[in-house]
């Protein structure tokens, strides 16, 4: 009987904390059905419900909120640095895993010190950079700084390589099979979860980011923003009474599709994180 | 120091031995191909000598020469009543001179190191010449690159990239760090240059128009604290949530999972700005609070003033830093809850079989023999997720982009309670120009970050781990 208990008593905690963890996204939620635009400060639930919100979200930019547009931007930079970066990632994982050629640790560890300096910095330069060849503000722009340095993120698939026997690669070396054919017709087909699990951080990285897209786009023109940098506006003084609303659907539009990818993918997100930490 | 001695050694015993093609090779650096015919590479090398050669003198030039001053004349604009137009004198421009001279070096180094290596190459083929044995034709050349030399196929374009996108740009702002680019030195319109390690100086002064070494301190002091603590305590959270969840008395534990696995996928600029509004100091929270009672609870003990009608939960220095933490510890958690999960299920039974055999009870159990293993296996990965706190840009910009600081000398130097070193020198770009103090700061925090990583460099490449799994 105290067994059953204790079972129940741990569910409930755990009830609680799902709840509390919840709170915020529940919050989200329900103010996407809002009547009111503004930020509801005294009650949790609206006092009136209401579609709306959506059909203005999809159907109707304006001046300040232009979701269509963001999702556009959002979802090209996403797609094209996600395609550039798994190829980088795959490719410098293969040759530091596989390959033992001159200099490979000496690359490595610069590539470490490399990873050390703060992003924010490089970007800065970068900005300077861009401006020259006239790449602010533009698509293009944002996808060569995603992409360009990805190969650095080669650690957690080559500690993933690194568990693929070598028995395997020499014996197709005895075959007779070039690295080129070991590559494409070996080392990637096996790899597949690792691959899809790179794939998906890849798109990420570039959805999820706030601190680069602020940094490059100066523009003024709701057209040439993305997700990150319009939602976030939206939260200006002067905005936030009447966008609010806006901002939550915006919010949880994208939510929804990767939160969904997110339980599906977990165990191989777990699979992955790990297997980088133990092979370093 | 000896490999380096060696490296130019052996180019001058390749010079000293060649033969005629080797020594031609040091003025057209094809002529050593061309001698064993092998025509294309021949060509090839001739006109990437030539083509580097002629941009060296022709693009670099102009910048690399006033590099040691970063241009010396101002923009001028004359307006001409006769022809009602502004003219513009050929006036330097200091940010494009530094930009065009690193890469100027870069070139000529590269440079260098391709010609020695050629030089070494032609004698090599000379070698093998000699002794009779095979030597590529231009067809050979290219399989190799799907072979022998495949890792030069794969690596070329990361590589290039990476030092586009990375490397320029921190040699670039290591460079800033030395100079007076601020806001009353912004190209075109004005000059900036050289002046040392004055900026390095200030950030470490305080006095009554320098308040950098007082800002400097307590931010870096905050950035230190910040990144233990948010590592440490959604670390420890991660895995005692994990074990909860994975415990045998646990039912549905994949919709547990799941269900904090939620908070993940929604990207941090949402969830972020979302809390950064619910805690405000009219926002819903604050509402709830004194409807309950808990705001003229905490007025009567004392954490809030008489006067105070709301709790500054993101707005006053101490509140902000403990509801950053907190509202970390909620972003953090079941991320960290993922990984644990993860590596408690690889956790070997059998030990912990013969210690309950033993008599050890569960908190023996989980410090004993749990922590010790997780530590094991993270350790370096706990000392990575320092240094990304460090950097952790995302969850202190968000959450206090309005603070407004109430501390002069804070506010002298641009920075407030709440930053980070990382935001910070954000701040500092992105709103006042001042390029040369964030490059110190950068810099500070990089000498900060790879002490860090030092820690755990070795663990990471250094030993014969790799190999252990196969």
């Amino acid at each position: 009987m105290k067994k059953t208990w204790k079972i129940i008593g741990r569910h409930l905690f755990l009830a609680l904390l799902v709840f509390i963890w919840l709170i915020p996204i529940f919050w989200l939620v329900v103010t996407t059905f809002s009547t009111q635009k503004g930020i509801n400060t005294n009650h949790f639930f609206p006092e009136h419900w209401t579609l709306s919100n959506y059909n203005w979200l999809f159907f109707h930019p304006d001046a300040a909120g232009n979701f269509p547009a963001w999702f556009k931007n959002s979802m090209i930079i996403g797609t094209a640095s996600c395609i550039i970066s798994t190829c980088f990632v795959i490719m410098t994982a293969y040759a530091f895993s596989f390959i033992d050629f001159k200099g490979r640790k000496q690359l490595m560890s610069f590539s470490l010190i490399l990873g050390m300096f703060p992003g924010v910095l490089s970007m800065i330069a970068m900005y300077f950079i861009l401006k020259m060849l006239g790449l602010t503000d533009s698509v293009v722009g944002l996808i060569i700084l995603y992409s360009g340095a990805s190969g650095l993120g080669y650690l957690i698939l080559k500690g993933f390589f690194d568990t693929i026997p070598t028995s395997l690669h020499e014996a197709a070396k005895l075959e007779g099979a070039s690295e080129a054919t070991i590559f494409t017709k070996i080392v990637v087909p096996l790899s597949k979860p690792m691959i899809v699990y790179t794939v998906i951080n890849s798109f990420l990285n570039p959805w999820m980011d706030f601190v680069l897209v602020r940094l490059m786009i100066k523009s003024k023109d709701p057209q040439d923003w993305t997700m990150a940098l319009g939602l976030f506006n939206l939260l200006q003084r002067a905005l936030v009474n009447q966008y609010f609303t806006y901002f939550c659907c915006g919010g949880l539009m994208i939510a929804v599709p990767i939160s969904a990818l997110f339980i599906i993918m977990q165990k191989f997100y777990v699979e992955g994180v790990t297997g980088g930490a133990v092979k370093g | 120091m000896k490999k380096i001695a060696n490296y130019f050694k052996d180019f001058g015993y390749a010079v000293a031995h060649g033969d005629i093609w080797v020594k031609l090779s040091l003025l057209i650096m094809g002529a050593g191909y061309f001698g064993r015919k092998q025509i294309a590479r021949g060509i090839l090398m001739t006109l990437l000598q030539v083509g580097v050669i002629s941009s060296i003198f022709g693009v670099f030039m102009p910048y690399l020469s006033k590099l040691n001053t970063l241009g010396t004349v101002q923009r001028e604009e004359v307006f001409d009543i006769l022809t009602m137009k502004k003219t513009v004198n050929d006036y330097d421009n200091s940010l494009l001179i530094l930009l065009f001279g690193i890469i100027g070096v870069l070139v000529i180094v590269a440079f260098i190191a391709l010609y020695i290596g050629n030089i070494k190459a032609v004698y090599r083929i000379q070698k093998m010449k000699e002794d009779g044995e095979h030597i590529n034709s231009f067809l050979d050349d290219i399989a190799s690159f799907k072979n022998e030399r495949f890792h030069i196929t794969l690596l070329t374009l990361p590589s290039i990239g990476v030092i586009l996108i990375n490397v320029i740009p921190i040699l670039f702002m290591i460079c800033i760090a030395f100079t007076n680019y601020d806001e009353n030195h912004q190209p075109p319109t004005y000059l900036f240059t050289w002046i040392g390690i004055k900026n390095f100086v200030n950030l470490f002064t305080t006095s009554q128009t320098i308040t950098f070494g007082y800002a400097f301190v307590r931010v870096l002091a905050w950035t230190l604290i910040w990144a233990v603590v948010a590592t440490a305590t959604t670390f420890l959270g991660g895995i005692l949530l994990a074990q909860f969840i994975n415990h045998e008395d646990t039912h549905f534990k994949g919709m547990w999972r799941s269900l904090f696995v939620i908070t993940i996928g929604i990207p941090q600029f949402v969830t972020l700005l979302l809390i950064s509004k619910m805690f405000g100091d009219s926002g819903i929270v604050n509402t709830f609070c004194s409807n309950v009672g808990i705001t003229e609870f905490f007025r009567n003990i004392g954490l809030l003033n008489p006067g105070d009608s709301f709790i500054p939960f993101l707005s006053k220095p101490g509140w902000v830093h403990v509801n950053i933490i907190l509202v970390n510890i909620w972003i953090g958690i079941p991320y960290q809850m993922l990984v644990a999960t993860g590596i408690l299920m690889n956790i070997p039974s059998d030990q912990i079989e013969s210690a309950k055999i033993d008599g050890a009870n569960k908190f023996q159990i989980f410090w004993k023999i749990t922590m010790p293993y997780v530590l094991f296996i993270t350790g370096p990965s706990l000392i990575q997720s320092v240094i990304q706190n460090i950097n952790n840009f995302n969850v202190i910009y968000l959450l206090t982009y309005n603070y407004k600081t109430t501390n002069m000398a804070m506010a002298n130097s641009h920075a407030n309670e709440a930053d980070l070193l990382i935001t910070w020198l954000f701040r500092l770009t992105n709103e006042y120009s001042n390029f040369k103090m964030a490059s110190a700061i950068g810099i500070v925090t990089f000498i900060i970050c790879s002490a860090l990583s030092l820690l755990t460099f070795s663990r990471m490449i250094g030993g014969d781990k790799e190999g252990v799994y196969r």
